[in-house]
């Protein structure tokens, strides 16, 4: 190898020899920064959150006259601090929120509807599903799965057939919709993964590897771009001992 | 091999600029701790109301509505409860005890964000946002806007239909913001990460970070590592 004058340093020898190394440490992360990144951009978010597996709510008016008086449901459940009306498969139904207890009941004639079995849990997941497929497996959770985590337990997890393996979660509790998943939001959530390099949990953006990680980056773009200024001649440089 | 070399560099120059900054403001954000920039530190829990006596039926608000009822809620807002009335219109508010109508206004709004706020400063501001900023992003306008004069500069965003805390942001959210807004690109402020732009880039991007990752294998010669390979030569008797 060329051996410089010992007062002299050789500029680009020195760029191109840090950013090598440094991308040798980092270049693989940088390859799934970019394809990650690529994904996430390139599929837009509404598909990933599969907005279009659902069908959207029906507008169906509710008459009160032939409610149950929400006094009497908050005297049969002493521990109450919200009542939800809402409709579920046509029928008007309140969701009694205890705490973080949830109870289901029948607006009509006050009845507790919840825990929901599993055809009523699949007859939900039906009405809300927008797809041709039928049901292809349904099974009631009792831990939760890391693609709804943070949901309570247990859960209907309802797949359907169809495209990207499209999946409803009900909750035997209020009866609702708790999540919709398929193989794009699963993709999207493996990719995330590798974008924050939190290879656990998937929810770390503060994690030390990726923190290194990043300032690795910006050391390897920054050396890149001090690289780019000797890469760009009108003529190819000749090798020779560096001059002064 | 060459070809390859000339390609890296020249990805490198015209796309070299937005690789610095994905990667700058990337590393900021990992900086920026995820529980300060959701100003989880302003949080503070409503407190605890027993149930409410005599709530009226619902029926007798029907007649104050123009539109028949699709849901409703029962709820504590603030020191009451109150029912979120949802028509085929709009949503609304009444006092559950004597179905008046609940409006939320400036300083409605205002003890309703002191209520979930924890810091120690003051109100320095109440105001109805109608625009879109960096703050209210994703944002069904307008939206009330409370600020405190705490060091943080904390905000809370009340929402003029429910009375609910949207969001809040201090001074790291926004700076999060900004570098969020870098690496997305989100020039037009608003359009989200799902842009042509950013999708052509990172495209390009992509062959930087592979044609790079390709001259890898030419780059290095056994003499890098010959601190490490010597050694290891010389115990295997070579």
């Amino acid at each position: 190898m060329a051996t410089a004058k010992k007062s002299t340093i050789r500029w680009p020898a020195w760029a191109r020899k840090t950013h090598k190394w440094l991308a040798l440490i980092i270049g693989v992360q940088a390859l799934f920064w970019m394809l990650s990144g690529l994904y996430m951009t390139a599929v837009h978010i509404d598909i990933i959150h599969g907005d279009a597996l659902v069908r959207p709510a029906p507008v169906l008016p509710i008459d009160p006259a032939s409610l149950r008086d929400p006094a009497e449901i908050l005297a049969r459940y002493a521990a109450a601090s919200t009542i939800k009306l809402d409709s579920q498969l046509g029928q008007p139904v309140f969701v009694v929120g205890e705490g973080k207890k949830r109870v289901l009941v029948d607006a009509r004639s006050g009845a507790q509807m919840s825990p929901l079995d599993q055809a009523a849990a699949q007859d939900r997941a039906r009405a809300h599903f927008a797809g041709p497929g039928k049901i292809v497996r349904t099974e009631l959770l009792s831990v939760i799965p890391s693609e709804i985590k943070g949901r309570p337990a247990p859960i209907w997890r309802v797949e359907f057939a169809g495209r990207w393996r499209p999946t409803l979660y009900i909750s035997p509790q209020t009866g609702e919709l708790v999540a919709k998943r398929h193989d794009l939001w699963r993709m999207f959530d493996f990719v995330w993964m590798f974008h924050i390099m939190d290879y656990e949990a998937r929810v770390d953006v503060n994690n030390l590897l990726l923190r290194v990680a990043a300032w690795m980056a910006v050391a390897t773009s920054l050396t890149g771009a001090w690289l780019l200024l000797y890469s760009f001649r009108r003529k190819r440089r000749v090798r020779k001992p560096a001059q002064g | 091999m060459f070809l390859i070399r000339t390609l890296h560099k020249w990805f490198g120059l015209i796309l070299g600029l937005q690789f610095l900054l994905w990667s700058i403001s990337g590393a900021m954000m990992a900086m920026l701790d995820a529980k300060k920039v959701a100003a989880e530190d302003s949080e503070r829990a409503p407190p605890a109301l027993s149930q409410p006596l005599s709530p009226i039926r619902l029926a007798s608000l029907a007649q104050s509505l123009d539109a028949p009822i699709l849901r409703a809620r029962l709820r504590p807002l603030g020191e009451h409860y109150v029912y979120e009335v949802e028509t085929p219109l709009d949503l609304r508010l009444f006092d559950a005890a004597t179905g008046a109508p609940v409006t939320i206004d400036a300083p409605r709004a205002q003890a309703l964000a002191q209520a979930g706020y924890a810091g120690s400063g003051a109100v320095a501001s109440v105001e109805k946002v109608e625009k879109v900023s960096g703050e209210v992003r994703g944002v069904t306008l307008p939206v009330w806007r409370v600020a405190f004069a705490d060091p943080d500069h904390t905000t809370l965003f009340v929402d003029p239909r429910t009375g609910a805390i949207h969001h809040r942001v201090n001074d790291t959210t926004r700076t999060w913001n900004l570098f969020w807004m870098i690496h997305i690109m989100d020039y037009p402020n608003g359009a989200g990460f799902n842009h042509p732009l950013i999708v052509t880039v990172a495209t390009g991007c992509v062959w930087l970070a592979l044609s790079g990752f390709i001259l890898l294998v030419r780059s290095f010669r056994r003499q890098d590592f010959a601190y490490v390979l010597d050694p290891i030569d010389k115990l295997r008797g070579r």
